[in-house]
């Protein structure tokens, strides 16, 4: 048990939607979700469009605490990696940089020690100076990537990353990946890929609208999750 | 996990900083505009009623500016909190990160701006004729219980908007309102019976600009009670504002991302 970084049990979440002024409709996002990462291992979760991944990850991050049900993380630092990256769109790349290092848990020398590193991961050259705005939605990736890689997160979240960014930059951040997966790092990964969910995970975690459909091994759970595909598609055909 | 309570004001003021510094690079002249909006706002106040309304007091254009300098600082700041933590959506959705961080960026941002602005001021003041005097020292007190009471209805304004987005078009006229009962044109000793006095000075944004020209129109030491009043009241609103920002944090996220 002392292995245990994160545990889940029995979590619900839900969101208010806005309908009237007064009255406000719930629904339900995930429900009675249980599962436990070990540190060291890397956690897949798959699952389709809307089915509660992302929701997860930011419950997992501390962005979201579970309406009920019990979450434990022991760990002094969480990084979420997400499409949707924590940057100020009016701030250049170097300040932005700073500002997502500092926040996942690092004072700001250590964080503009590692500055040079970050940027050169990033290969954003001159560009690292420029307002975020300019960016295009791979430099932008290329960014997010490099700083959580860099500042090393006891806990990495990441969410549907590895697949933005060049053809080079994509090889470059499945090799770092996999070199932290096999070093002793905990992740949670989402994913749409089969091939980077096989190659990197220890287990799976299929989510189906917001309820656990399986966890365990991934070799297991990714099989029935994408005979469950196969069958969905053959329905709508 | 919850950020070491250094790290946080680390980030605060390098965010801070980081906003000022790109607010002026959108901008051609940058920095200049720290100075040249309120100069150019004062150049327009001293031309109309310094030179095209002559009312025949002379004091008129300080009085004016005593008011609306003071009340522009509170109205911007309030506009600008109103919508921060709805506009934090890209920290927020990545982060777990205590949601006053964003309307007090706003406020400390603008503090900063706003200091170029009473040095303008000052500056005018002694271009304009007016005789420096120690007497200015008193500015500094007025000036922070200003400073608390913008930071007390920023987060205020902020901890509502994302419940009802609506709310943000409520803010404008609702400061419409405020200004037009803050006595910025007139003097409520003129224009108000004197058995209201009382009652409109019970309206801060009143109070803190009698306060304002008492020290730099009249030479006299502020109305000490009332600062104290309006620095202990601020803080209580922002401790309580504090507290539910914090116990909601969860629903604020959920509200801001959804």
């Amino acid at each position: 048990m002392g292995n245990l970084i994160v545990k889940a049990d029995a979590v619900d979440l839900s969101f208010a939607k806005r309908r009237r002024v007064f009255g406000r409709e719930r629904f339900q996002v995930l429900s009675n979700v249980s599962f436990t990462l070990n540190r060291g291992e890397t956690l897949g979760v798959v699952g389709r469009n809307g089915c509660g991944k992302s929701s997860l990850l930011r419950l997992l991050a501390g962005i979201y605490q579970p309406d009920s049900g019990v979450l434990i993380r022991r760990c002094a630092s969480v990084s979420l990696l997400s499409l949707t990256l924590g940057f100020d769109q009016n701030l250049s790349g170097r300040d932005n940089a700073l500002i997502s290092g500092m926040l996942m848990g690092n004072s700001r020398k250590e964080v503009i020690r590692k500055l040079g590193d970050i940027i050169n991961f990033s290969e954003l050259g001159a560009f690292i100076d420029e307002p975020l705005r300019t960016y295009s939605a791979g430099m932008r990736a290329r960014l997010g990537f490099s700083v959580a890689v860099t500042m090393d997160a006891e806990l990495l979240l990441i969410d549907e990353v590895l697949g933005v960014g060049d053809e080079q930059f994509r090889s470059k951040a499945m090799h770092t990946m996999t070199e932290r997966v096999t070093s002793n790092q905990s992740v949670v990964f989402v994913s749409h890929s089969k091939y980077q969910v096989d190659a990197l995970c220890d287990k799976v975690l299929w989510l189906e609208k917001g309820k656990v459909m399986e966890f365990g091994d991934t070799y297991t759970v990714l099989d029935n999750y994408h005979s469950f595909i196969d069958q969905s598609k053959n329905l709508v055909v | 996990m919850q950020l070491s309570k250094v790290f946080i004001y680390e980030v605060f003021f390098a965010k801070v900083l980081f906003n000022l510094k790109a607010e002026a690079a959108r901008t051609y002249l940058g920095y200049v505009w720290w100075i040249l909006e309120p100069a150019l706002y004062v150049l327009v106040l001293y031309l109309v009623f310094g030179v095209l309304i002559d009312r025949g007091t002379e004091d008129f254009v300080v009085f004016l500016l005593c008011g609306t300098i003071p009340f522009l600082w509170f109205s911007k700041t309030i506009a600008n909190a109103a919508s921060s933590i709805l506009d934090g959506y890209g920290l927020i959705s990545a982060m777990p990160i205590p949601k006053v961080f964003f309307p007090m960026v706003v406020v400390f941002q603008d503090a900063v701006k706003q200091t170029f602005v009473f040095v303008l001021f000052l500056l005018f003041l002694v271009a304009y004729g007016v005789s420096p005097s120690p007497h200015w020292l008193y500015l500094i007190p007025v000036i922070f219980a200003q400073f608390l009471l913008i930071m007390s209805i920023s987060v205020l304004v902020a901890a509502i908007t994302p419940f009802f987005p609506d709310f943000k078009f409520v803010v404008p006229t609702g400061t419409l309102l405020l200004m037009f009962g803050s006595g910025l044109f007139y003097s409520y000793r003129v224009v108000i019976p004197e058995h209201h006095w009382d009652t409109f000075l019970l309206n801060p944004m009143a109070n803190l600009i009698n306060n304002y020209r008492l020290v730099l129109l009249d030479g006299f030491s502020p109305d000490w009670a009332a600062l104290f009043f309006i620095m202990l009241g601020s803080l209580a609103c922002t401790g309580l504002i504090l507290i539910v920002l914090n116990r909601f944090d969860s629903t604020y996220s959920r509200l801001v991302i959804q």
